[in-house]
C-alpha cells in the first residue's frame, strides 16, 4: 500500500518531468540544439499560473495563463535570439539558451522577489481508493497536464503543420526541398515547446514552491528523462518523465528525500553508458 | 518554356565544381544529364534546387529568375530535386511522406489551424485523394502505412518520385533514379516517368545507366569537370569524339 501511495506520487511527478521532457525533446528534434532555459520557461510559467490563480481562484485559468506566457515568451526568445543564431554551432545554441534562462530568471527576480511563494489552494479531503490517497488537487493537476498534452500529441499527429513538423525533425534538409516552409515550423514548435513547459512549472509551483531559481532545478531530471527516452521521441519523452518521476518517489524509503536528484543523474549516466538513444529511440546525431 | 541556366560556376575551396554551365531544358521534355563521376552533376542539382548556391550565374524556370530564391520557394515554384541516395521522412508513414510534400496548407501555419478549420479539412481531403492517386498511380498500396524507413531501395525510389509529384512540379529533377534497383522495377520506374511526361511535367534525369537513359530521354546533354560537352540526341550525343573521350573512354 505504500509502494502503491508513492507510485500516485511520483506520477503526478512524473507527469512533471514528462512536461519539461517534451519540451526539450520537441526543440532538440526539430530545432536541434539542447535548450537549457526549458527550466526558466517553467517558472515563468509557475509565476503566471501563480497570477491567474490569485486572480481568479481557478486552477484551470492558472494552466491557460501558464501555457499562454510561456508560449508567448519563448516565440519572442526563438525570434531575438535563436533564430539569429540557427545557423552556428549546437554550442552556440547552447550557450545562447543559458544566457536566456539567465536573463528570464532575472526579470522574474526583479518583478516577484526572491521570496518563496506557494500556491494557497483550499484543502480539501483526499479521495481514498483502496488505500491510496489520492488529492483532488492531484488530479486537477493531472487533468490539466493530460489536456495539454493531448493538445500537444493532437497537433503533431494530426495536423498539416504537425507533421511538417514532424518532416522537418525527421530529414530537415528534405523538408527543405520539398516545400515546407521552416519559419511555420519555427513558430509552431516554439509556442508548443514553451506552452508545454509552462504547463510544467505550474505544475512544479502548486507541488512545491515557486520561486525564481525553482525550474533550474528541474532541468537535470528533464534532461533525463529526454535521454531515456530517446531524445526527440514526444511519446519516449513523456513516458520516461512518468518512469523517472515513479523511480524517484519508490526511492525516497532507501536513499532518502535529498538524494533522490542524484537518482536522476545516475539514470542519465547508465542509460548514456549502456542506450545511448534511450529506451524508445532512434539513431540520431548532432553536429 | 525551358529551365535555363547561364554561366553558373560553383566551387568548393580550390576545386571548380561547376565552371560556367550553360544548359537549357524545356519543361515538358525527358533530358538526360550524363558524365564520369565529379563531373558536377549532383552539385548542378543542388544548385538547381536552391541546396547550395551558386557563386555566379543565372537560373530561370519558365522565364522567372530562380536562383535568389529559398529551396522552399523553388520546390513550391514547380521544381522538385530526388536524391541519389533516396532519402525519405523515416519515421513518418509512407502516406505520411506524401502528405507533408503537399504545398499550400493552410493548415501548416497555427493562426490557419485554428482559425479557417473548415478550410484546413478540405484542403486535408483534397490532399489525401491526390496522395491515394499518387500511392495507387506508384503501386506502393500494400506499404501505404508503414514507416517508409522499412521500405526496399527501389521502394524509396518510387516514393521520391511520389513526393515530388506531390508538389504537382513542372519538371523533376531524377538524381540517379536506377542506381540500385532491380531490372523488373527500373522497368516500373521507367513506365511511370513515361506516363508522367505524358501529363506535362518534364524531366531532368541524371543516370549511369546508359542503356536505360537513352530508351528514356529524348535529349541528353554531357558534363565533364563542370562544364557542358555536349547536347542533342542521345544516339548523335554519344558519337562525339569529345564525349567517348571523355565519358566512355574510360569505360570501354
Amino acid at each position: 500500500m505504500f509502494y502503491a501511495q508513492l507510485l500516485v506520487n511520483g506520477l503526478v511527478q512524473g507527469l512533471v518531468i514528462g512536461l519539461a521532457a517534451l519540451s526539450i525533446t520537441l526543440v532538440f528534434g526539430i530545432a536541434r540544439f539542447p535548450n537549457a532555459a526549458t527550466g526558466d520557461a517553467m517558472t515563468l510559467g509557475g509565476y503566471s499560473a501563480l497570477a491567474a490563480f490569485k486572480a481568479t481562484g481557478s486552477m484551470a485559468l492558472g494552466g491557460v495563463a501558464a501555457f499562454l506566457a510561456t508560449a508567448v515568451v519563448s516565440l519572442l526568445a526563438y525570434l531575438a535570439v535563436f533564430r539569429q543564431l540557427a545557423n552556428r554551432s549546437v554550442v552556440s545554441l547552447l550557450v545562447a539558451s543559458i544566457g536566456v534562462a539567465f536573463f528570464i530568471r532575472a526579470v522574474l527576480g526583479v518583478t516577484f522577489g526572491h521570496a518563496q511563494q506557494v500556491f494557497m489552494a483550499p484543502l480539501s479531503r483526499p479521495y481514498v481508493l483502496g488505500g491510496v490517497r489520492i488529492t483532488p488537487l492531484d488530479l486537477q493537476l493531472a487533468a490539466v497536464a493530460a489536456i495539454a498534452l493531448a493538445a500537444v500529441f493532437g497537433l503533431l499527429y494530426f495536423t498539416p503543420i504537425g507533421r511538417q513538423m514532424r518532416a522537418v525533425a525527421d530529414n530537415r534538409d528534405l523538408a527543405r526541398v520539398s516545400g515546407v516552409r521552416p519559419g511555420r515550423v519555427m513558430v509552431a514548435l516554439w509556442l508548443l515547446a514553451g506552452g508545454v513547459a509552462g504547463v510544467g512549472g505550474m505544475m512544479l509551483g502548486v507541488k512545491t514552491i515557486v520561486s525564481p531559481e525553482s525550474g533550474w532545478e528541474m532541468l537535470l531530471p528533464a534532461f533525463t528523462a529526454a535521454i531515456l527516452g530517446g531524445i526527440g521521441s514526444p511519446g519516449g519523452a513523456v513516458l520516461a518523465g512518468l518512469l523517472l518521476g515513479v523511480a524517484q518517489e519508490a526511492s525516497t524509503p532507501f536513499v532518502g528525500f535529498t538524494y533522490k536528484i542524484a537518482l536522476a543523474f545516475v539514470i542519465m549516466l547508465a542509460v548514456l553508458l549502456v542506450r545511448p538513444r534511450g529506451l524508445f529511440g532512434r539513431v540520431e546525431g548532432a553536429r | 518554356m525551358t529551365l535555363e541556366i547561364r554561366n553558373v560556376t560553383k566551387a568548393f575551396g580550390g576545386f571548380q565544381a561547376l565552371d560556367g554551365v550553360r544548359l537549357s531544358v524545356p519543361l515538358d521534355s525527358l533530358f538526360g544529364l550524363i558524365g564520369p563521376n565529379g563531373a558536377g552533376k549532383s552539385t548542378l542539382f543542388s544548385v538547381i534546387s536552391g541546396f547550395l548556391s551558386a557563386d555566379q550565374g543565372e537560373i530561370t524556370l519558365g522565364g522567372r529568375r530562380i536562383d535568389g530564391l529559398s529551396a522552399p520557394a523553388r520546390a513550391r515554384a514547380g521544381m522538385v530535386r530526388t536524391f541519389q541516395v533516396p532519402r525519405e521522412f523515416s519515421h513518418l508513414t509512407v502516406r505520411e511522406n506524401l502528405m507533408a510534400a503537399a504545398p499550400a496548407q493552410t493548415g501548416e501555419g497555427l493562426f490557419g489551424l485554428f482559425f479557417r478549420p473548415g478550410t484546413v479539412r478540405r484542403e486535408e481531403a483534397a490532399i489525401a485523394a491526390r496522395v491515394e492517386e499518387t500511392i495507387a498511380l506508384l503501386k506502393l498500396t500494400r506499404v501505404a502505412d508503414q514507416p517508409s524507413g522499412k521500405l526496399s531501395g527501389g521502394q524509396k525510389k518510387l516514393l521520391e518520385l511520389g513526393r515530388a509529384l506531390m508538389v504537382e512540379p513542372r519538371l523533376i529533377l531524377l538524381d540517379e533514379p536506377f542506381a540500385g534497383v532491380n531490372p523488373v522495377l527500373i522497368g516500373e520506374i521507367m513506365e511511370r516517368i513515361a506516363e508522367l511526361n505524358g501529363r506535362g511535367i518534364g524531366f531532368l534525369v541524371i543516370e549511369h545507366d546508359l542503356e536505360a537513359l537513352t530508351r528514356l530521354v529524348s535529349r541528353m546533354a554531357v558534363m565533364d569537370r563542370g562544364r557542358v560537352l555536349a547536347e542533342g540526341e542521345p544516339a548523335a550525343v554519344l558519337d562525339e569524339p569529345q564525349v567517348r573521350e571523355a565519358y566512355l573512354g574510360g569505360l570501354s
